[in-house]
């Protein structure tokens, strides 16, 4: 799978402000079952870092914030 | 879930955690003791219920749901009348979800509650607790002039089985309200009592289609249905086809082979499902009568259909 090197272009976009992985939440990266999501290191957030998506949505419906939005594209809707 | 979870099962931790300032690592301390499984959470969660960050008591509704007893109970049905109404609904359905029949005794006292979506809730929960106990409180609550009360109402009293709540099925069967005659007809028809054949075929002729259709289905998986034969038979003309589709279906469950030649007409109704009922149905009735009319529809321009009429034609022998 392809590193996201923009995350900013990628599917699942993650609010910062609202996500709380940083308290220890991984809700989105275990819901994954792409296993696409982590937590960075550096923010101590999560992010997206693999630019795969099934736009299957159990990390935008389970995250107890709502930090996650899952940008379906266009055709898929 | 798994995860970092797994690690903090130490409950002595995670009430810590619950006291913290930080409504984020309060929240994530309700995600770990709903991980955790363990029935000493349940205290924790229902005093999490009680936050004052509305967001961790609706984490704490949604994450009580996982557990069950009565604590958990008594913990969701306060929380039917927090102020958010995201906590309310999440409750609602978390209560729906908890099985221990001991529960009832919690939940019962909410029917009587003034609020109309509390006592939808508590008798939603009831439903499939399946005590004794909720037959009189969902007989009161058939008077309610809310309609989804009345309708969650019907669905204690149906999942009761008891042959002296028929007589209150059969009039919830005429209510003012078309989606409570519609429950009150599967309430009927689950209840399989000897008596409900028969309100269930005055269905067939209620003035909203999707009453017809419940009851056209219904009768197909009633003990007695066979004996609205005519009545359904009848459906098969009704002007919406999703009635007669049903009534098609019921006419083959029932094995009423009679009705196999006004059946083969549905084979040529330009909605596809009703040619593909109608070549099921004809199968499963070993119609032999309506031979000519499969081999006509042989052809049809619907792949299931075709798929049906060829797999009714083997059954003709």
């Amino acid at each position: 799978m392809p590193l996201a090197n923009t995350p900013t272009s990628v599917p699942v976009v993650v609010d910062n402000e609202k996500c709380i992985a940083d308290k220890g939440c991984t809700v989105c990266v275990d819901v994954c079952p792409l296993d696409v999501l982590r937590i960075s290191d550096l923010t101590n957030k999560a992010y997206m870092a693999y630019d795969e998506c099934w736009y299957c949505l159990p990390c935008q419906c389970d995250c107890p914030t709502a930090a996650l939005t899952v940008n379906i594209p266009f055709l898929l809707k | 879930m798994a995860g970092i979870f797994e690690d903090t099962a130490d409950l002595d931790e995670l009430a810590e955690a619950l006291r913290s300032a930080d409504a984020g690592e309060r929240r994530v301390a309700i995600l770990a003791l709903a991980d955790s499984g363990l029935p000493d959470a349940v205290p924790l969660l229902a005093s999490a219920a009680r936050d004052p960050d509305s967001g961790i008591r609706l984490q704490a509704a949604i994450a009580l749901g996982s557990f069950d007893g009565a604590e958990a109970a008594d913990a969701l049905t306060k929380a039917l009348t927090d102020a958010d109404p995201a906590v309310t609904r999440a409750a609602a359905e978390s209560l729906a979800e908890l099985k221990d029949p001991r529960n009832a005794d919690v939940i019962l006292p909410f029917v009587a509650h003034p609020s109309a979506f509390v006592k939808e809730a508590a008798l939603r929960a009831l439903k499939e607790l399946r005590r004794p106990e909720a037959l009189k409180p969902a007989l009161d609550a058939m008077r309610d002039p809310n309609a989804a009360v009345r309708i969650q109402a019907v669905g204690v009293i149906g999942f009761l089985k008891l042959e002296e709540s028929v007589p209150a099925l059969r009039s919830a069967a005429s209510d003012s309200d078309a989606t409570v005659r519609r429950a009150a007809i599967n309430a009927l028809a689950f209840s399989q009592a000897p008596s409900s054949s028969e309100a269930i075929a005055r269905a067939l002729d209620d003035a909203e289609w999707p009453v017809r259709e419940s009851a056209a289905e219904a009768l197909g998986r009633s003990r007695s249905g066979v004996s609205a034969k005519d009545a359904l038979i009848a459906r098969l003309d009704d002007e919406f086809w999703q009635v007669r589709l049903k009534a098609i279906r019921s006419l083959a469950a029932l094995k009423v082979r009679a009705a196999a030649i006004a059946i083969a007409h549905g084979l040529t109704h330009p909605e596809p499902n009703m040619r593909k009922e109608a070549a099921a149905a004809l199968g499963e009735l070993k119609a032999s009568e309506a031979l000519a009319h499969l081999e006509r529809a042989a052809d049809d321009i619907d792949a299931d259909v075709r798929k049906n009429v060829r797999w009714a034609l083997s059954q003709l022998g």
